[in-house]
């Protein structure tokens, strides 16, 4: 693989190519820095939180340094695995996921718009308020404070900044929106509209019913509505902002049009309707009302329409783009490739989670952490990865320092996150198998013991992740020195080595389907 | 290639979406089964299913703030889908020491401020969890060394949720008798904090050893197999 990532020095500047998209992303410069800057913070904190988790999952084999973290967890409340895992999930959907899904979103709309933005002062507004709920939230959860419902656990006291924040956020975004030039409308678009009108109902609802106001002797509502919530930000959320960025970026790079564009409306509007009813897997089984998950299961069993659809659009596209850079595949594509496949991946496994049969068999075993490692961890973090690769170059007006790193940041989470979901997926099948054993004799520690292995290995895999993902952040600290060192002392040295990372901006190649 | 032709348009089609599945999927269970009333039989003073006591409803947030529903469910699958049932899981003894197996229903929670289903079993279930551990200091002995009873168990110890203390004049009640590897030096004791014994009797509430009649709730109620 000598060419995959090849250093060459670049021939010119990293701004775009297009004079209109580089005034509108000089514009949105900061704001969308300092989203990308501590979403990167968020997944070191994070990334590390879930290895601590991880290696409390086997506290009679941990590995020797880990060791040391199992007694912190036995003897001190702030270091639980209990407040450690829902931690560093939030610190990876939030911290993470959330505040680059700001910086992408904005940097998105902001050059759909081809105008130079409005109100930056609005946009960074909300990005520090957005950073401040997640801190607090997070210090909640370690302090005790914890709601104890998946994915909602930060206190209400943290949890109004994060609405306020993201409402101020999409009303910014929107009114980017409509302040467009038009005659550049793009699918893209409405992927990451539909995502900023998904959250604010999302977490509001949630944060409310569950929350601060929970309905009066709502009972097991409380795990429906927890379920709506849950899966509606990976599929409302999460799904429909990386597949934004996968719509725009992979066409704009490489000049190749979307394959079968034409599905892409259907693909749209059937994910819209079908995703959020994978909620149901969640309550299959439990005492709930038989009609709403026989009817949940079907609908949620819909999903490989818009699964099938968008994976012909974007996986092929992917891969054409992948193949037309050649050897100069470059440093973003490839990233983007993988979120492709791995969006089709989790759109499969939830596939098999609306079958009656493989839901009782998998409901309460690690196939559960595996999905949620597919969408976050896997899917959208290497849509994140990609772009983060493509867009600061044309911010900063600088390039990367290292394809090697590059090359092992790209490799480790590759492998990483392939193995963590081999892991998970199938330790949840043998789990399952203990656990819904029919022999009366099998109990609980039998299943736990078949499950040790897999947490063993899910910590190997995850410490993996760790070193590619904290490289990446070491490498994006270097690029931001350097890049100092040559604007404020006028460092040349700092400017002689540049990666090569031009992926054009190609208005020439271009078909209409691309030119926005 | 572009959908969105007409933003009020696109906005009205994307509000209807999420409206539908906001309908079907939470407001019509809400509907259905947000205001269950607990049955009290004809000529019968008893109420189905048993209040908990306010010490144990001080327990939820114990439970929610240290994650326990991360690793643990309270919910118990009828014998058609899953294994519960065979694991034990839906047994209790009702008043009169007669076993009771059944699954949960959605009245089963009605008096629970929080609700605590999990998704996750890389422990036990807890619905009748008071059935296996029926005083807590049992209770207390498992939180504070999990891996005297289990030496395979994955669970973390709560060793922060007691405390050790020199004994001053009688020793206290609720001290825990430990082995010698977890015991205390010699004039001391380690007793529970407030928030252990809110958690334990919380989890000693955790016990569904009656019968529940027809449920109006869409799920057919299964008279249990009597024994002859």
């Amino acid at each position: 693989m000598p060419t995959l990532f090849p250093t060459t020095v670049a021939p010119r500047g990293f701004v775009s190519t297009d004079p209109e998209l580089a005034a509108v992303d000089a514009s949105v410069r900061w704001p969308v820095m300092v989203c990308f800057l501590t979403a990167v913070h968020w997944m070191v904190v994070g990334t590390f939180l879930l290895v601590y988790a991880s290696s409390l999952t086997h506290p009679q084999d941990a590995f020797p340094i880990f060791g040391w973290f199992v007694d912190l967890s036995n003897n001190f409340s702030m270091f639980t695995y209990g407040r450690v895992w829902p931690a560093a999930v939030d610190a990876l959907v939030y911290g993470w996921a959330g505040t680059a899904g700001l910086g992408l979103a904005a940097w998105l709309l902001a050059r759909m718009s081809r105008e130079p933005i409005r109100k930056p002062a609005a946009l960074m507004t909300a990005v520090v308020f957005w950073n401040l709920g997640v801190a607090t939230g997070l210090t909640g959860i370690f302090l005790g404070d914890s709601t104890g419902v998946e994915l909602l656990e930060f206190p209400v006291y943290a949890s109004w900044a994060l609405w306020l924040a993201y409402a101020l956020f999409a009303l910014w975004a929107v009114a980017t929106y409509l302040a467009r030039r038009p005659g550049y409308d793009h699918i893209a678009q409405a992927w990451v509209l539909a995502a900023l009108f998904a959250f604010p109902w999302l977490y509001g609802a949630g944060s409310i019913l569950l929350g601060s106001h929970p309905l009066p002797g709502s009972g097991v509502i409380q795990e429906v509505i927890g379920a709506w919530y849950v899966h509606g930000i990976y599929t409302l959320w999460l799904a429909p902002l990386g597949l934004g960025l996968l719509y725009y970026l992979i066409p704009k790079i490489s000049g190749i049009s979307i394959r079968f564009g034409s599905k892409a409306k259907v693909a749209f509007w059937t994910w819209i309707v079908f995703a959020p009813w994978t909620a149901v897997h969640d309550l299959v089984g439990g005492p709930f009302p038989a009609e709403t998950v026989a009817t949940g299961l079907i609908l949620s069993g819909l999903i490989f329409i818009p699964v099938a659809l968008i994976g012909m659009n974007l996986v092929p596209t992917a891969f054409a783009a992948e193949e037309k850079q050649g050897h100069h595949g470059g440093i973003v594509v490839p990233f983007l490739v993988l979120a492709a496949v791995l969006f089709v991946v989790a759109g499969l496994s939830e596939q098999i989670l609306s079958i009656r049969s493989a839901n009782q068999l998998l409901r309460f075993t690690l196939f559960r952490e595996c999905n949620c490692f597919l969408w976050v961890y896997g899917f959208f973090s290497f849509v994140v990865f990609g772009s983060i690769y493509y867009i600061v170059p044309r911010l900063l007006d600088f390039g990367w320092r290292s394809a090697l790193l590059v090359r092992i940041h790209y490799y480790t989470s590759l492998y990483g996150i392939l193995l963590v979901i081999a892991m998970l997926g199938f330790g949840g099948v043998m789990q399952g198998n203990t656990l819904e054993n029919p022999d009366a004799q099998v109990t609980i520690a039998t299943a736990t013991g078949v499950a040790l292995s897999f947490h063993i290995a899910a910590t190997m895999c995850i410490s993996l992740i760790a070193i590619g993902n904290g490289l990446f952040a070491l490498h994006l600290g270097w690029m931001l020195i350097d890049w100092l060192r040559l604007r404020v002392r006028g460092n040349r040295l700092a400017a002689e080595v540049l990666l090569e990372p031009y992926e054009g901006d190609a208005p020439n190649r271009a078909s209409k389907e691309v030119a926005a | 290639m572009n959908i969105i032709t007409n933003f009020r348009a696109f906005f009205a089609l994307l509000f209807a979406a999420f409206l539908f599945t906001w309908i079907a999927l939470v407001v019509f269970p809400w509907l259905e089964l947000g205001h269950l009333p607990p049955i009290q039989e004809e000529g019968s003073t008893d109420i189905t299913p048993w209040d908990s006591s306010g010490a144990a409803h001080q327990g939820e947030p114990v439970y929610a703030a240290n994650g326990c529903a991360y690793c643990h469910t309270q919910q118990v699958r009828p014998a058609g889908s899953g294994a519960d049932i065979i694991r034990g899981w839906g047994t209790a003894k009702d008043e009169d020491g007669k076993d009771v197996t059944r699954r949960t229903y959605p009245r089963d929670y009605i008096w629970q401020g929080q609700v605590f289903l999990g998704n996750s079993r890389d422990g036990a279930d807890l619905s009748n969890v008071a059935q296996r551990f029926p005083d807590a200091a049992g209770l207390y002995r498992y939180l504070y060394d999990p891996y005297v009873l289990n030496p395979h168990s994955s669970m973390p110890a709560y060793r922060f949720l007691f405390v050790t203390r020199k004994i001053a004049g009688q020793p206290s009640r609720d001290a825990l008798v430990l082995p010698d590897a977890d015991a205390p030096p010699a004039g001391y004791e380690i007793v529970p904090t407030a928030q252990a014994k809110s958690l334990v009797a919380y989890l000693l509430s955790l016990k569904k050893g009656y019968h529940l009649k027809p449920d109006e709730a869409g799920i057919p109620y299964v008279p249990p197999a009597t024994k002859s």
